[in-house]
């Protein structure tokens, strides 16, 4: 082996160590979880407290455990992508299609071969509406992995062409129908939990199982901790990255049926104020927007405090303008206090010219040192 | 060859300018009815909004953020103002208005320039919580009503009638092509000769290469906030004098399109590249397939989806040309150097 070899293998094993270093430091996944069960529990207390009367009546409960799941499931299919250091800002549009196409083959059906028949088929026409949102986020897998696009400005692009593409086809307006099966599972509940929310609840342990416990999720997160290491172990970053936005695009297919199930009519439009919204959760929920960590607990803590803050301000009848700027005080003070207690944990700052200066004055006096 | 590569522009203008007059082409040639001057007045009209949000976004763009706070900080401003001199039956004069709108959107875009700077945090996520923030004061604390012309000072609706020129049946150029004439060349002028914009691009291409060669980054990039929301508030007010009326809700939602349009002409997602030149290219090529799409026999809805094509197509072709120079630097360097 020459010389060469050797010295770029060993600068390989030091990046790779590096990179296993700061996965390791990351490990705030506790953390960040416990932090979010302490603000979901403080805010619950809140409103329980200045409203109890309305709050806490069962049935606003059940409102909460009904609207976070497809809130829930987009910000889950945004932590994904996060992950591996990327973004999916064409999620709400995939979710949009797969509930356009659910909605349209049903009613595609039953007008050709009756209404029985479509109901037969329920499953498979939900397991269309899965498939399009995994094609549609192999689209994103492709123009990112192969091409070589950043994930902001394909997912970007393909939000345009996806909900352009939506709006061809329905002619912008909104299309009714669904399997009866999706509304029914909407007003099911199980002990007393609505349905949706056990859905949100077994899609969340799937993905921290695949996260956690499977080899791509090992693979998903060092892509986005240290891509350089995650190439020199071997890893194809083609496929890893493919496989995110896969899982990413059935995690927004799913939402779509979710959309289907609270209300069974389909629209281009539903829900654009999502994709900022679903981007605060994750971040909120602990997601490094640069890659590398995130938790799955975190998101769906994350989904149903604001959730809470929602409903709890309607309860206090506060407005959803101030709603809006909950969401947006308490996203930036996350993002300041993590910085601040990330700063004081790392010990070497950041050279700024103040601290060079020093440090080359420093340098001067060792030399001068006995 | 030389020839061709000055043709084509730093930042691949010369390839979108050549994108435009095909489309403009091929709408000629499917449809008499486009080569009017009432197209190219409306083509004109649609642009003078976008354009004027879309410099700023480039301004941030090139120093390496990306903000979606400025439709916020541009209705907030607008609206702000114009309900202020309603309320007060005080009609500060529509240079009034545009200076107390700029003053609110700069102050609005230094708080964001503040957190951004100061801690150090992605400005997308930022902007994000900040355009939440400006809205949600904007309509919980402001005012959530729309105001028609009938209700608006003097000034702002004689700015609306106020016309560069008038051809009967045909249409009209909008007077408030000064002022966005002069905003772009003022930015473009910023850009290129001061030290200011100069600054800009460095941070841009290398934060800490930057700092190093002594650039105050925190300085710069909270001026540059401030410049961004002052540009936003500008826009807001014409996007009220265009439209006749204040309505708080509108705008916000818009800010991935104009981002859109402002990638389209070429500048970089990871900042120092970008230039004012591409950038009026990119909205005018957004807005003549938004106005004229029809023309070519495809039907409106396809606006959307015909701009989400070319954005893919356009970034496509800047990702495989990077991937090519990472393969062949010697070669990609020698260009620049004769580029140069």
């Amino acid at each position: 082996m020459s010389d060469l070899d050797t010295k770029s293998m060993r600068n390989g094993n030091r990046k790779l160590d590096g990179g296993v270093q700061s996965l390791v430091s990351r490990i705030q996944v506790p953390r960040a979880s416990a932090r979010m069960v302490i603000i979901l529990l403080v805010t619950f207390a809140v409103f329980a407290v200045l409203r109890p009367s309305v709050f806490l009546n069962p049935l606003n409960l059940q409102n909460i455990g009904v609207a976070a799941p497809e809130i829930g499931l987009l910000s889950l299919a945004i932590t994904i992508a996060m992950l591996t250091g990327g973004i999916d800002l064409s999620i709400v549009a995939i979710a949009n299609a797969s509930a356009i196409t659910v909605s349209t083959l049903y009613t595609a059906i039953s007008a050709s071969s009756g209404e029985a028949t479509a109901e037969s088929l329920a499953i498979v026409i939900i397991l269309a509406g899965v498939a399009v949102g995994a094609a549609l986020g192999a689209v994103n897998g492709v123009l990112i992995s192969v091409v070589g696009i950043t994930p902001i400005l394909t997912t970007l692009g393909t939000m345009q062409l996806f909900n352009g593409l939506a709006l061809v086809f329905t002619g912008g307006v909104t299309i009714s129908g669904a399997p009866s099966l999706l509304p029914e599972i909407g007003r099911a509940t199980l002990a007393g939990v609505p349905m949706l929310f056990v859905v949100l609840i077994l899609v969340a342990i799937a993905l921290s199982v695949l996260i956690d416990r499977t080899p791509l999720g090992r693979k998903i997160q060092l892509q986005g901790a240290n891509p350089v290491a995650a190439r020199y172990s071997g890893i194809s970053q083609r496929k890893t990255l493919m496989l995110t936005y896969i899982a990413s695009g059935v995690l927004g297919g799913i939402a779509g049926l979710l959309f289907l199930s609270r209300n069974p009519s389909a629209s281009a439009d539903y829900g654009s104020s999502y994709i900022l919204l679903a981007i605060v959760i994750a971040v909120l929920g602990g997601t490094n927007p640069n890659g590398g960590f995130a938790t799955v607990t975190g998101v769906v803590l994350a989904a149903l405090t604001l959730q809470v803050v929602s409903s709890g301000f309607t309860a206090l009848r506060l407005s959803a303008y101030e709603y809006a700027i909950a969401q947006g005080v308490l996203l930036v003070a996350v993002l300041v206090f993590d910085q601040i207690s990330f700063r004081r944990r790392k010990k070497p700052p950041l050279p700024t010219t103040e601290t060079a200066a020093i440090a080359v004055e420093n340098r001067g006096k060792d030399r001068t040192r006995p | 060859m030389e020839l061709l590569r000055r043709l084509r522009g730093a930042n691949n203008e010369g390839v979108l300018l050549a994108v435009i007059i095909v489309v403009v082409v091929a709408m000629a040639l499917a449809s008499p009815a486009f080569f009017t001057a009432g197209t190219f007045f409306a083509l004109v009209r649609s642009s003078l909004v976008p354009l004027v949000f879309a410099l700023g976004v480039l301004l941030v763009l090139i120093s390496g953020g990306i903000d979606v706070s400025f439709p916020a900080i541009a209705i907030f401003a607008a609206y702000t103002t114009v309900a202020w001199s309603t309320e007060a039956s005080f009609d500060p004069t529509i240079v009034g208005i545009f200076a107390i709108a700029l003053v609110i959107g700069a102050a609005l875009g230094a708080l964001n320039g503040v957190v951004i700077a100061r801690f150090r945090l992605p400005t997308l996520i930022v902007t994000l919580g900040t355009q939440g923030v400006f809205q949600g004061i904007l309509l919980a604390y402001i005012g959530s009503t729309y105001i028609a012309a009938s209700r608006m000072p003097q000034s702002v609706n004689d700015a609306s009638g106020a016309l560069l020129v008038d051809i009967p049946g045909a249409g009209f150029l909008h007077a408030m092509l000064i002022p966005v004439v002069l905003i772009v060349v003022g930015v473009w002028w910023m850009l290129r000769y001061t030290t200011f914009g100069r600054s800009i691009f460095a941070i841009g291409g290398d934060t800490e290469a930057a700092r190093r060669v002594g650039i105050k980054v925190v300085r710069t990039q909270v001026l540059l906030y401030v410049l961004v929301g002052a540009l936003a508030a500008i826009g807001g007010v014409i996007s009220v004098i265009l439209g006749r009326n204040a309505n708080p809700q509108t705008l916000v939602g818009t800010e991935l399109d104009i981002i859109a349009a402002v990638v389209l002409g070429g500048a970089s997602i990871f900042g120092g590249r970008g230039s004012v030149v591409g950038t009026v290219l990119g909205v005018l090529l957004v807005q003549l397939i938004n106005n004229n799409l029809v023309l070519l026999g495809i039907p409106s809805t396809w606006q959307r989806a015909a701009v989400g094509i070319l954005l893919i197509a356009g970034v496509s072709v800047q990702a495989i040309a990077t991937a090519r120079a990472r393969r062949h630097p010697k070669a990609m360097l020698e260009e620049e150097l004769v580029k140069a």
